[in-house]
Protein backbone atom coordinates (compact mmCIF):
# COMPACT_ATOMS: atom_id res chain seq x y z
CA UNK A 1 0.00 0.00 0.00
CA UNK A 2 1.12 3.54 -0.60
CA UNK A 3 2.88 4.95 2.46
CA UNK A 4 1.52 8.48 2.05
CA UNK A 5 -2.02 7.17 1.66
CA UNK A 6 -1.61 5.05 4.78
CA UNK A 7 -0.24 7.92 6.89
CA UNK A 8 -3.12 10.09 5.67
CA UNK A 9 -5.67 7.47 6.74
CA UNK A 10 -3.99 7.04 10.13
CA UNK A 11 -4.02 10.83 10.58
CA UNK A 12 -7.79 10.84 10.03
CA UNK A 13 -8.41 7.91 12.36
CA UNK A 14 -6.27 9.44 15.12
CA UNK A 15 -7.20 13.08 14.55
CA UNK A 16 -7.33 14.03 18.22
CA UNK A 17 -4.11 12.26 19.19
CA UNK A 18 -0.86 14.13 19.68
CA UNK A 19 1.64 13.41 16.92
CA UNK A 20 4.43 15.82 17.87
CA UNK A 21 5.56 17.22 21.18
CA UNK A 22 8.34 19.75 20.93
CA UNK A 23 9.37 20.54 24.52
CA UNK A 24 5.74 20.94 25.56
CA UNK A 25 4.37 22.51 22.35
CA UNK A 26 2.06 19.84 20.97
CA UNK A 27 0.33 19.20 17.66
CA UNK A 28 -2.25 16.57 16.73
CA UNK A 29 -2.76 14.30 13.74
CA UNK A 30 -5.56 16.69 12.75
CA UNK A 31 -2.94 19.48 12.51
CA UNK A 32 -0.65 17.17 10.53
CA UNK A 33 -3.33 16.39 7.97
CA UNK A 34 -4.73 19.90 7.69
CA UNK A 35 -1.34 21.59 7.36
CA UNK A 36 0.19 19.01 5.00
CA UNK A 37 -2.95 19.15 2.81
CA UNK A 38 -2.81 22.95 2.62
CA UNK A 39 0.91 22.96 1.86
CA UNK A 40 0.60 20.15 -0.72
CA UNK A 41 -2.14 22.14 -2.48
CA UNK A 42 0.14 25.18 -2.53
CA UNK A 43 3.03 23.11 -3.98
CA UNK A 44 0.66 21.81 -6.68
CA UNK A 45 -0.28 25.39 -7.57
CA UNK A 46 3.39 26.24 -8.20
CA UNK A 47 3.33 23.73 -11.09
CA UNK A 48 6.92 22.59 -10.60
CA UNK A 49 8.40 20.07 -13.02
CA UNK A 50 7.06 16.57 -12.28
CA UNK A 51 8.87 14.90 -9.39
CA UNK A 52 11.41 17.75 -9.06
CA UNK A 53 12.96 17.54 -5.58
CA UNK A 54 12.18 20.18 -2.95
CA UNK A 55 14.59 21.33 -0.24
CA UNK A 56 13.12 21.37 3.26
CA UNK A 57 15.26 23.61 5.46
CA UNK A 58 14.61 23.34 9.18
CA UNK A 59 15.18 21.26 12.26
CA UNK A 60 13.27 19.58 15.12
CA UNK A 61 9.95 21.38 14.75
CA UNK A 62 6.48 20.19 13.76
CA UNK A 63 6.38 22.15 10.50
CA UNK A 64 9.47 20.30 9.26
CA UNK A 65 7.59 17.00 9.22
CA UNK A 66 4.51 18.80 7.83
CA UNK A 67 6.68 20.01 4.92
CA UNK A 68 8.24 16.59 4.28
CA UNK A 69 4.81 14.97 4.19
CA UNK A 70 3.40 17.73 1.97
CA UNK A 71 6.18 17.14 -0.58
CA UNK A 72 5.35 13.41 -0.62
CA UNK A 73 1.64 14.15 -1.04
CA UNK A 74 2.27 16.40 -4.02
CA UNK A 75 4.51 13.82 -5.69
CA UNK A 76 7.89 15.44 -4.99
CA UNK A 77 10.97 14.08 -3.23
CA UNK A 78 12.20 16.16 -0.32
CA UNK A 79 15.80 16.97 0.55
CA UNK A 80 16.11 17.67 4.28
CA UNK A 81 18.80 20.25 5.09
CA UNK A 82 19.44 21.01 8.73
CA UNK A 83 19.40 24.69 9.64
CA UNK A 84 22.71 24.30 11.47
CA UNK A 85 24.49 23.52 8.18
CA UNK A 86 26.90 26.11 6.76
CA UNK A 87 25.35 28.31 4.06
CA UNK A 88 27.82 26.92 1.53
CA UNK A 89 26.30 23.47 1.89
CA UNK A 90 22.85 24.76 1.02
CA UNK A 91 24.25 26.36 -2.15
CA UNK A 92 26.06 23.17 -3.11
CA UNK A 93 22.99 20.98 -2.58
CA UNK A 94 20.98 23.42 -4.68
CA UNK A 95 23.60 23.25 -7.46
CA UNK A 96 23.59 19.46 -7.53
CA UNK A 97 19.85 18.93 -7.14
CA UNK A 98 18.48 21.89 -9.17
CA UNK A 99 15.62 21.96 -6.66
CA UNK A 100 13.11 24.56 -7.96
CA UNK A 101 11.67 25.20 -4.49
CA UNK A 102 12.85 25.55 -0.90
CA UNK A 103 10.41 25.29 1.99
CA UNK A 104 12.11 27.32 4.70
CA UNK A 105 10.88 26.38 8.16
CA UNK A 106 13.63 28.70 9.38
CA UNK A 107 14.82 31.78 7.51
CA UNK A 108 17.45 30.93 4.90
CA UNK A 109 20.98 32.17 5.70
CA UNK A 110 21.64 33.13 2.05
CA UNK A 111 19.74 34.00 -1.10
CA UNK A 112 19.42 31.21 -3.67
CA UNK A 113 19.07 32.94 -7.05
CA UNK A 114 16.42 31.52 -9.35
CA UNK A 115 14.85 29.33 -6.70
CA UNK A 116 11.33 29.80 -5.34
CA UNK A 117 11.16 30.00 -1.56
CA UNK A 118 8.24 29.50 0.78
CA UNK A 119 9.54 31.64 3.64
CA UNK A 120 8.59 31.02 7.30
CA UNK A 121 5.91 33.74 7.39
CA UNK A 122 4.25 32.50 4.19
CA UNK A 123 4.44 28.93 5.44
CA UNK A 124 2.63 29.89 8.63
CA UNK A 125 -0.13 31.53 6.61
CA UNK A 126 -0.47 28.49 4.33
CA UNK A 127 -0.58 26.18 7.35
CA UNK A 128 -3.54 28.10 8.80
CA UNK A 129 -5.69 27.42 5.76
CA UNK A 130 -8.16 24.56 5.51
CA UNK A 131 -7.95 23.19 1.99
CA UNK A 132 -9.69 19.98 0.94
CA UNK A 133 -7.00 17.90 -0.77
CA UNK A 134 -7.47 14.69 -2.65
CA UNK A 135 -4.47 12.45 -2.75
CA UNK A 136 -4.22 11.76 -6.47
CA UNK A 137 -0.48 11.77 -7.10
CA UNK A 138 1.56 10.97 -4.00
CA UNK A 139 5.11 9.65 -4.38
CA UNK A 140 4.75 5.97 -5.24
CA UNK A 141 6.65 2.88 -6.43
CA UNK A 142 10.13 3.67 -7.78
CA UNK A 143 9.61 7.42 -7.46
CA UNK A 144 12.00 9.13 -5.06
CA UNK A 145 10.64 9.83 -1.58
CA UNK A 146 13.63 11.58 -0.03
CA UNK A 147 17.21 12.48 -0.90
CA UNK A 148 19.81 12.68 1.84
CA UNK A 149 23.16 14.28 1.15
CA UNK A 150 26.24 12.64 2.61
CA UNK A 151 29.88 13.60 2.60
CA UNK A 152 31.59 13.09 -0.77
CA UNK A 153 35.28 12.64 -1.56
CA UNK A 154 35.93 15.68 -3.74
CA UNK A 155 34.26 18.35 -1.70
CA UNK A 156 30.92 17.70 -3.37
CA UNK A 157 28.29 15.95 -1.28
CA UNK A 158 26.42 12.98 -2.77
CA UNK A 159 22.61 12.87 -2.81
CA UNK A 160 21.38 9.38 -1.91
CA UNK A 161 17.97 8.79 -3.51
CA UNK A 162 15.54 6.67 -1.52
CA UNK A 163 12.37 5.61 -3.32
CA UNK A 164 8.87 5.05 -1.96
CA UNK A 165 9.37 1.28 -2.23
CA UNK A 166 12.79 1.45 -0.50
CA UNK A 167 11.22 3.31 2.40
CA UNK A 168 8.12 1.08 2.48
CA UNK A 169 10.28 -2.02 2.81
CA UNK A 170 12.38 -0.48 5.59
CA UNK A 171 9.42 0.81 7.59
CA UNK A 172 7.52 -2.50 7.35
CA UNK A 173 10.57 -4.29 8.75
CA UNK A 174 10.81 -1.84 11.66
CA UNK A 175 7.13 -2.20 12.50
CA UNK A 176 7.08 -6.01 12.18
CA UNK A 177 10.44 -7.15 13.55
CA UNK A 178 11.07 -4.87 16.52
CA UNK A 179 7.87 -5.46 18.49
CA UNK A 180 6.88 -1.80 18.64
CA UNK A 181 3.42 -1.25 20.19
CA UNK A 182 0.48 0.64 18.65
CA UNK A 183 0.62 4.37 19.47
CA UNK A 184 4.30 4.07 20.31
CA UNK A 185 5.93 7.22 21.69
CA UNK A 186 9.27 7.73 19.96
CA UNK A 187 12.23 10.04 20.52
CA UNK A 188 12.98 12.48 17.70
CA UNK A 189 16.49 13.69 18.43
CA UNK A 190 18.60 13.08 15.33
CA UNK A 191 18.58 15.80 12.67
CA UNK A 192 16.16 15.12 9.81
CA UNK A 193 19.08 15.55 7.40
CA UNK A 194 20.61 12.42 8.94
CA UNK A 195 18.77 9.25 7.88
CA UNK A 196 18.78 7.78 11.38
CA UNK A 197 15.79 10.11 11.95
CA UNK A 198 13.80 7.99 9.47
CA UNK A 199 14.04 5.12 11.97
CA UNK A 200 11.84 6.93 14.48
CA UNK A 201 9.76 9.17 12.20
CA UNK A 202 7.95 6.76 9.86
CA UNK A 203 7.46 3.74 12.15
CA UNK A 204 5.97 6.10 14.75
CA UNK A 205 3.58 7.69 12.21
CA UNK A 206 2.49 4.29 10.88
CA UNK A 207 1.67 3.14 14.40
CA UNK A 208 -0.40 6.26 15.08
CA UNK A 209 2.18 7.22 17.67
CA UNK A 210 3.78 10.36 19.00
CA UNK A 211 7.21 11.89 18.51
CA UNK A 212 8.81 13.77 21.38
CA UNK A 213 11.51 16.06 20.06
CA UNK A 214 14.82 17.25 21.46
CA UNK A 215 16.43 19.93 19.33
CA UNK A 216 20.09 20.76 19.06
CA UNK A 217 19.91 23.80 21.29
CA UNK A 218 18.64 21.48 24.02
CA UNK A 219 20.97 18.52 23.47
CA UNK A 220 23.99 20.83 23.22
CA UNK A 221 23.54 22.19 26.73
CA UNK A 222 23.76 19.65 29.56
CA UNK A 223 21.61 21.62 31.97
CA UNK A 224 18.79 22.03 29.46
CA UNK A 225 19.16 18.50 28.15
CA UNK A 226 18.80 16.83 31.52
CA UNK A 227 15.84 18.92 32.49
CA UNK A 228 14.10 18.20 29.14
CA UNK A 229 15.03 14.51 29.31
CA UNK A 230 13.25 14.23 32.64
CA UNK A 231 10.00 15.33 30.98
CA UNK A 232 10.08 12.73 28.20
CA UNK A 233 7.63 9.85 28.36
CA UNK A 234 8.91 7.72 25.51
CA UNK A 235 8.80 3.97 24.76
CA UNK A 236 11.04 3.94 21.75
CA UNK A 237 14.53 5.40 21.81
CA UNK A 238 16.43 5.99 18.56
CA UNK A 239 19.83 7.65 18.63
CA UNK A 240 23.50 7.14 18.04
CA UNK A 241 25.31 5.34 20.85
CA UNK A 242 27.17 8.62 21.47
CA UNK A 243 23.95 10.36 22.47
CA UNK A 244 23.04 7.51 24.83
CA UNK A 245 26.50 7.94 26.41
CA UNK A 246 25.62 11.55 27.21
CA UNK A 247 22.32 10.55 28.80
CA UNK A 248 23.99 7.80 30.81
CA UNK A 249 26.01 10.51 32.55
CA UNK A 250 22.85 11.27 34.53
CA UNK A 251 22.32 8.75 37.29
CA UNK A 252 18.57 9.17 36.93
CA UNK A 253 18.63 7.81 33.38
CA UNK A 254 17.30 4.41 34.40
CA UNK A 255 14.23 2.18 34.44
CA UNK A 256 12.90 3.66 37.69
CA UNK A 257 12.76 7.15 36.16
CA UNK A 258 11.72 6.07 32.66
CA UNK A 259 9.46 3.07 33.28
CA UNK A 260 7.78 3.29 29.83
CA UNK A 261 11.08 3.09 27.94
CA UNK A 262 11.04 -0.42 26.44
CA UNK A 263 13.01 -0.18 23.18
CA UNK A 264 16.43 1.20 22.32
CA UNK A 265 17.46 1.15 18.66
CA UNK A 266 20.99 2.17 17.76
CA UNK A 267 22.51 2.89 14.40
CA UNK A 268 24.89 5.37 12.82
CA UNK A 269 28.07 4.25 14.55
CA UNK A 270 29.50 1.32 16.43
CA UNK A 271 27.65 0.35 19.61
CA UNK A 272 30.39 -0.59 22.05
CA UNK A 273 29.97 -3.39 24.57
CA UNK A 274 30.61 -0.92 27.39
CA UNK A 275 27.74 1.39 26.36
CA UNK A 276 25.39 -1.59 25.89
CA UNK A 277 26.40 -3.07 29.24
CA UNK A 278 25.83 0.18 31.12
CA UNK A 279 22.46 0.60 29.43
CA UNK A 280 21.44 -2.97 30.28
CA UNK A 281 22.31 -2.35 33.93
CA UNK A 282 20.19 0.80 34.02
CA UNK A 283 17.30 -0.65 31.99
CA UNK A 284 17.28 -4.38 32.72
CA UNK A 285 13.82 -4.82 31.21
CA UNK A 286 14.25 -2.82 28.00
CA UNK A 287 15.15 -4.41 24.68
CA UNK A 288 18.32 -3.04 23.10
CA UNK A 289 18.83 -3.42 19.34
CA UNK A 290 22.04 -2.84 17.46
CA UNK A 291 21.47 -2.16 13.77
CA UNK A 292 23.64 -1.43 10.76
CA UNK A 293 23.22 0.00 7.30
CA UNK A 294 24.56 2.73 5.04
CA UNK A 295 22.30 5.62 3.94
CA UNK A 296 22.42 4.03 0.44
CA UNK A 297 20.41 1.03 1.67
CA UNK A 298 17.76 3.00 3.62
CA UNK A 299 18.82 3.50 7.24
CA UNK A 300 19.53 -0.10 8.31
CA UNK A 301 19.46 -3.62 6.90
CA UNK A 302 20.79 -5.76 9.74
CA UNK A 303 19.74 -5.96 13.38
CA UNK A 304 20.29 -7.97 16.52
CA UNK A 305 18.92 -7.71 20.02
CA UNK A 306 21.76 -7.26 22.50
CA UNK A 307 21.00 -9.71 25.29
CA UNK A 308 23.11 -10.64 28.31
CA UNK A 309 24.12 -13.75 26.41
CA UNK A 310 25.43 -11.67 23.48
CA UNK A 311 27.26 -9.36 25.90
CA UNK A 312 28.92 -12.30 27.59
CA UNK A 313 29.91 -13.86 24.31
CA UNK A 314 31.44 -10.95 22.37
CA UNK A 315 33.90 -8.17 23.20
CA UNK A 316 33.08 -6.35 19.99
CA UNK A 317 29.33 -6.57 19.43
CA UNK A 318 27.87 -8.08 16.26
CA UNK A 319 25.85 -5.76 13.99
CA UNK A 320 23.18 -8.34 13.29
CA UNK A 321 21.41 -10.53 10.77
CA UNK A 322 20.05 -9.26 7.45
CA UNK A 323 16.37 -8.46 7.20
CA UNK A 324 14.52 -11.41 5.63
CA UNK A 325 14.18 -10.06 2.08
CA UNK A 326 17.74 -8.72 1.86
CA UNK A 327 20.99 -10.43 0.99
CA UNK A 328 24.03 -9.23 2.92
CA UNK A 329 27.34 -10.93 2.26
CA UNK A 330 31.06 -10.43 2.61
CA UNK A 331 33.06 -10.32 -0.60
CA UNK A 332 35.85 -12.21 1.07
CA UNK A 333 39.39 -11.35 0.17
CA UNK A 334 41.68 -12.19 3.07
CA UNK A 335 42.67 -15.42 4.74
CA UNK A 336 40.81 -14.19 7.82
CA UNK A 337 37.54 -14.31 5.83
CA UNK A 338 37.10 -10.57 6.13
CA UNK A 339 36.14 -8.45 3.15
CA UNK A 340 33.81 -5.79 1.86
CA UNK A 341 30.20 -5.95 3.08
CA UNK A 342 27.80 -6.15 0.11
CA UNK A 343 24.06 -5.48 0.27
CA UNK A 344 21.32 -6.34 -2.20
CA UNK A 345 17.62 -6.04 -1.51
CA UNK A 346 14.46 -3.96 -1.81
CA UNK A 347 15.87 -1.09 0.25
CA UNK A 348 18.95 -0.53 -1.93
CA UNK A 349 18.92 2.92 -3.53
CA UNK A 350 18.82 3.50 -7.30
CA UNK A 351 21.93 5.63 -6.85
CA UNK A 352 23.15 9.18 -6.35
CA UNK A 353 21.21 12.16 -7.67
CA UNK A 354 22.63 13.50 -10.94
CA UNK A 355 25.87 11.56 -10.48
CA UNK A 356 25.88 8.52 -12.82
CA UNK A 357 29.66 7.98 -12.46
CA UNK A 358 29.54 7.82 -8.69
CA UNK A 359 26.48 5.57 -8.90
CA UNK A 360 28.23 3.17 -11.30
CA UNK A 361 31.24 2.97 -8.97
CA UNK A 362 29.21 1.97 -5.94
CA UNK A 363 26.22 0.01 -7.27
CA UNK A 364 26.25 -3.16 -9.38
CA UNK A 365 23.13 -3.40 -11.51
CA UNK A 366 21.36 -6.73 -11.40
CA UNK A 367 18.09 -8.33 -12.49
CA UNK A 368 16.10 -7.66 -9.37
CA UNK A 369 17.84 -5.33 -6.92
CA UNK A 370 21.15 -3.52 -7.32
CA UNK A 371 24.04 -4.61 -5.10
CA UNK A 372 25.70 -1.85 -3.08
CA UNK A 373 29.42 -1.86 -2.26
CA UNK A 374 29.45 -0.49 1.27
CA UNK A 375 33.18 0.13 1.56
CA UNK A 376 32.83 -1.33 5.06
CA UNK A 377 34.91 -4.32 6.07
CA UNK A 378 33.14 -7.17 7.81
CA UNK A 379 33.16 -10.84 8.68
CA UNK A 380 30.12 -13.10 8.72
CA UNK A 381 29.49 -16.35 10.56
CA UNK A 382 28.08 -19.42 8.77
CA UNK A 383 24.58 -18.61 10.05
CA UNK A 384 24.78 -15.05 8.74
CA UNK A 385 25.72 -13.02 11.82
CA UNK A 386 27.66 -9.96 10.70
CA UNK A 387 30.56 -8.19 12.44
CA UNK A 388 31.92 -4.77 11.51
CA UNK A 389 35.65 -4.35 11.07
CA UNK A 390 36.30 -0.80 9.89
CA UNK A 391 36.54 0.99 6.55
CA UNK A 392 38.31 0.19 3.30
CA UNK A 393 38.84 3.88 2.50
CA UNK A 394 39.27 7.11 4.41
CA UNK A 395 35.66 7.47 5.41
CA UNK A 396 35.21 7.72 9.16
CA UNK A 397 32.32 7.90 11.58
CA UNK A 398 32.54 10.49 14.31
CA UNK A 399 29.74 10.63 16.86
CA UNK A 400 27.47 9.09 14.23
CA UNK A 401 28.38 11.51 11.44
CA UNK A 402 29.80 10.11 8.26
CA UNK A 403 32.86 12.03 7.12
CA UNK A 404 35.10 11.52 4.09
CA UNK A 405 38.60 12.60 5.11
CA UNK A 406 39.35 13.34 1.46
CA UNK A 407 36.55 15.89 1.36
CA UNK A 408 37.94 17.70 4.37
CA UNK A 409 41.47 17.55 2.97
CA UNK A 410 40.14 19.18 -0.17
CA UNK A 411 38.88 22.16 1.84
CA UNK A 412 41.96 22.34 4.03
CA UNK A 413 44.24 22.47 1.00
CA UNK A 414 42.17 25.25 -0.56
CA UNK A 415 43.17 27.64 2.23
CA UNK A 416 45.72 30.24 1.09
CA UNK A 417 48.06 29.60 4.03
CA UNK A 418 48.19 25.84 3.48
CA UNK A 419 50.86 24.31 1.27
CA UNK A 420 49.95 20.77 2.20
CA UNK A 421 47.52 19.46 4.77
CA UNK A 422 45.80 16.29 5.84
CA UNK A 423 43.30 15.48 8.53
CA UNK A 424 43.94 12.43 10.65
CA UNK A 425 41.53 10.66 13.00
CA UNK A 426 42.56 10.00 16.59
CA UNK A 427 40.97 6.79 17.89
CA UNK A 428 40.28 6.24 21.59
CA UNK A 429 40.76 2.91 23.34
CA UNK A 430 37.33 1.71 22.14
CA UNK A 431 38.24 2.14 18.43
CA UNK A 432 35.98 5.17 18.15
CA UNK A 433 37.14 8.37 16.49
CA UNK A 434 37.59 10.77 19.39
CA UNK A 435 39.15 13.73 17.60
CA UNK A 436 40.38 15.01 14.24
CA UNK A 437 43.88 16.41 13.96
CA UNK A 438 44.95 18.56 11.01
CA UNK A 439 48.61 18.31 9.98
CA UNK A 440 49.67 21.32 7.98
CA UNK A 441 52.74 22.52 6.12
CA UNK A 442 52.34 26.27 5.62
CA UNK A 443 53.04 27.96 2.29
CA UNK A 444 55.55 30.54 3.43
CA UNK A 445 57.84 30.89 6.36
CA UNK A 446 56.12 34.19 7.00
CA UNK A 447 53.03 32.30 8.05
CA UNK A 448 55.08 30.64 10.72
CA UNK A 449 55.99 34.05 12.06
CA UNK A 450 52.41 34.35 13.21
CA UNK A 451 51.81 32.44 16.35
CA UNK A 452 50.33 29.05 15.63
CA UNK A 453 47.23 29.91 17.62
CA UNK A 454 46.47 32.92 15.40
CA UNK A 455 47.08 30.89 12.26
CA UNK A 456 44.79 28.12 13.52
CA UNK A 457 42.13 30.69 14.32
CA UNK A 458 42.34 32.12 10.78
CA UNK A 459 42.15 28.72 9.06
CA UNK A 460 39.31 27.56 11.30
CA UNK A 461 37.28 30.67 10.58
CA UNK A 462 37.65 30.10 6.83
CA UNK A 463 36.78 26.40 7.14
CA UNK A 464 33.67 27.18 9.18
CA UNK A 465 31.96 28.58 6.11
CA UNK A 466 32.37 25.30 4.23
CA UNK A 467 32.53 22.44 6.70
CA UNK A 468 29.75 21.08 8.88
CA UNK A 469 30.54 21.93 12.53
CA UNK A 470 31.23 18.28 13.37
CA UNK A 471 33.91 18.13 10.67
CA UNK A 472 36.10 20.82 12.26
CA UNK A 473 39.47 19.44 13.43
CA UNK A 474 39.97 19.81 17.17
CA UNK A 475 43.69 20.37 16.80
CA UNK A 476 46.10 21.83 14.25
CA UNK A 477 49.71 20.70 14.15
CA UNK A 478 52.27 22.55 12.01
CA UNK A 479 55.18 20.70 10.45
CA UNK A 480 58.03 21.57 8.10
CA UNK A 481 57.15 18.52 6.03
CA UNK A 482 54.77 15.56 6.02
CA UNK A 483 55.67 11.91 5.31
CA UNK A 484 55.14 10.96 1.66
CA UNK A 485 54.28 7.58 0.18
CA UNK A 486 55.82 6.04 -2.93
CA UNK A 487 53.51 8.02 -5.20
CA UNK A 488 54.71 11.26 -3.69
CA UNK A 489 51.40 11.88 -1.94
CA UNK A 490 51.06 12.58 1.75
CA UNK A 491 51.19 9.23 3.51
CA UNK A 492 47.98 9.43 5.53
CA UNK A 493 48.39 5.88 6.81
CA UNK A 494 51.78 6.72 8.32
CA UNK A 495 50.28 9.73 10.07
CA UNK A 496 47.34 7.66 11.34
CA UNK A 497 49.92 5.25 12.81
CA UNK A 498 51.82 8.13 14.38
CA UNK A 499 48.67 9.53 16.00
CA UNK A 500 47.46 6.09 17.11
CA UNK A 501 50.60 4.20 18.10
CA UNK A 502 48.63 1.46 19.88
CA UNK A 503 45.94 1.09 17.23
CA UNK B 1 49.44 7.36 38.58
CA UNK B 2 48.38 10.38 40.53
CA UNK B 3 45.31 12.41 39.66
CA UNK B 4 47.27 14.90 37.60
CA UNK B 5 48.90 12.25 35.44
CA UNK B 6 45.63 10.38 35.07
CA UNK B 7 43.87 13.48 33.81
CA UNK B 8 46.66 14.35 31.39
CA UNK B 9 46.48 10.77 30.07
CA UNK B 10 42.68 10.95 29.70
CA UNK B 11 42.93 14.20 27.74
CA UNK B 12 45.67 12.69 25.59
CA UNK B 13 43.48 9.65 24.79
CA UNK B 14 40.50 11.80 23.90
CA UNK B 15 42.11 14.66 22.00
CA UNK B 16 45.44 13.27 20.87
CA UNK B 17 47.09 16.35 22.36
CA UNK B 18 49.63 16.48 25.17
CA UNK B 19 48.37 19.27 27.42
CA UNK B 20 51.17 18.98 29.99
CA UNK B 21 53.15 22.02 28.73
CA UNK B 22 50.25 24.36 29.41
CA UNK B 23 47.89 23.26 32.14
CA UNK B 24 46.11 26.61 32.15
CA UNK B 25 44.98 26.55 28.51
CA UNK B 26 41.27 26.81 27.93
CA UNK B 27 40.39 23.47 26.39
CA UNK B 28 36.93 24.58 25.22
CA UNK B 29 37.90 27.92 23.64
CA UNK B 30 40.68 26.28 21.64
CA UNK B 31 38.22 23.68 20.34
CA UNK B 32 40.42 20.90 21.74
CA UNK B 33 37.46 19.52 23.67
CA UNK B 34 34.03 19.82 22.07
CA UNK B 35 30.70 18.78 23.56
CA UNK B 36 31.05 15.10 22.64
CA UNK B 37 34.62 15.00 23.91
CA UNK B 38 33.35 16.55 27.16
CA UNK B 39 31.08 13.54 27.57
CA UNK B 40 33.93 11.14 27.02
CA UNK B 41 36.10 13.09 29.44
CA UNK B 42 33.44 12.95 32.17
CA UNK B 43 32.87 9.22 31.58
CA UNK B 44 36.59 8.54 31.89
CA UNK B 45 36.85 10.70 35.02
CA UNK B 46 34.00 8.70 36.55
CA UNK B 47 35.64 5.40 35.65
CA UNK B 48 39.28 6.18 36.35
CA UNK B 49 39.08 8.68 39.21
CA UNK B 50 35.98 7.29 40.90
CA UNK B 51 34.17 10.62 41.05
CA UNK B 52 30.57 11.46 40.26
CA UNK B 53 30.07 14.62 38.29
CA UNK B 54 26.68 16.19 39.08
CA UNK B 55 25.90 16.40 35.40
CA UNK B 56 22.63 18.30 35.59
CA UNK B 57 24.55 21.14 37.25
CA UNK B 58 27.61 20.88 35.04
CA UNK B 59 29.16 24.31 34.53
CA UNK B 60 31.77 24.32 31.79
CA UNK B 61 33.55 27.34 33.27
CA UNK B 62 34.58 25.32 36.27
CA UNK B 63 36.17 22.64 34.08
CA UNK B 64 37.77 24.64 31.27
CA UNK B 65 41.50 24.12 31.95
CA UNK B 66 43.51 20.99 32.82
CA UNK B 67 44.48 22.60 36.15
CA UNK B 68 40.85 23.32 37.05
CA UNK B 69 39.89 19.74 36.21
CA UNK B 70 42.73 18.39 38.37
CA UNK B 71 41.67 20.62 41.25
CA UNK B 72 37.99 19.78 40.84
CA UNK B 73 38.60 16.03 40.71
CA UNK B 74 40.93 16.12 43.72
CA UNK B 75 38.28 17.98 45.72
CA UNK B 76 35.69 15.36 44.85
CA UNK B 77 37.81 12.30 45.61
Amino acid sequence: MNLVQEIDTIAQQNAARIVYDNLGTTNTYRDLKQRSDALAAQIDRLALADHAPIIVYGDQTFNTIVAMLACAKSGHAYIPVDRHSPAERLTMIEEISHAPLVIAINALPIALPGVQVIAPAALNLICQQVVPYSLTHPVNGDQIFYIIFTSGTTGKPKGVQISHDNLRSFVDWMVQDFGLPQHVVGLSQTAYSFDLSVMDLYPTLLLGGELQALDRETTGDFKRLFSALGNLKINFWVSTPSFADICLLAKTFDQAHYPQLTHFCFCGEELTASTARRLKQRFPQARIFNTYGPTETTVAVTAIEITDDILNRYDRLPIGYAKADTRVWVASTGADQSGEIMISGPTVSQGYLNAPDKTAQAFDPSDQYPAYHTGDVGVQTADGLLFFGGRMDFQIKMHGYRIELEEMNHYLNKQPQVHQGVIVPKYNHEHKVAALIAYVVTKTKQDLAQTNATLTETIKRALQTELMPYMMPQQFVYRDQLPLNMNGKVDIKALIKEVNPNG
Amino acid sequence: MDTKQTIIAILQDITGADVSDDLDQNIFDSGLVDSMATVEMLLELQDQCGIDVPISEFDRNQWNTPNKIIEKVASMQ
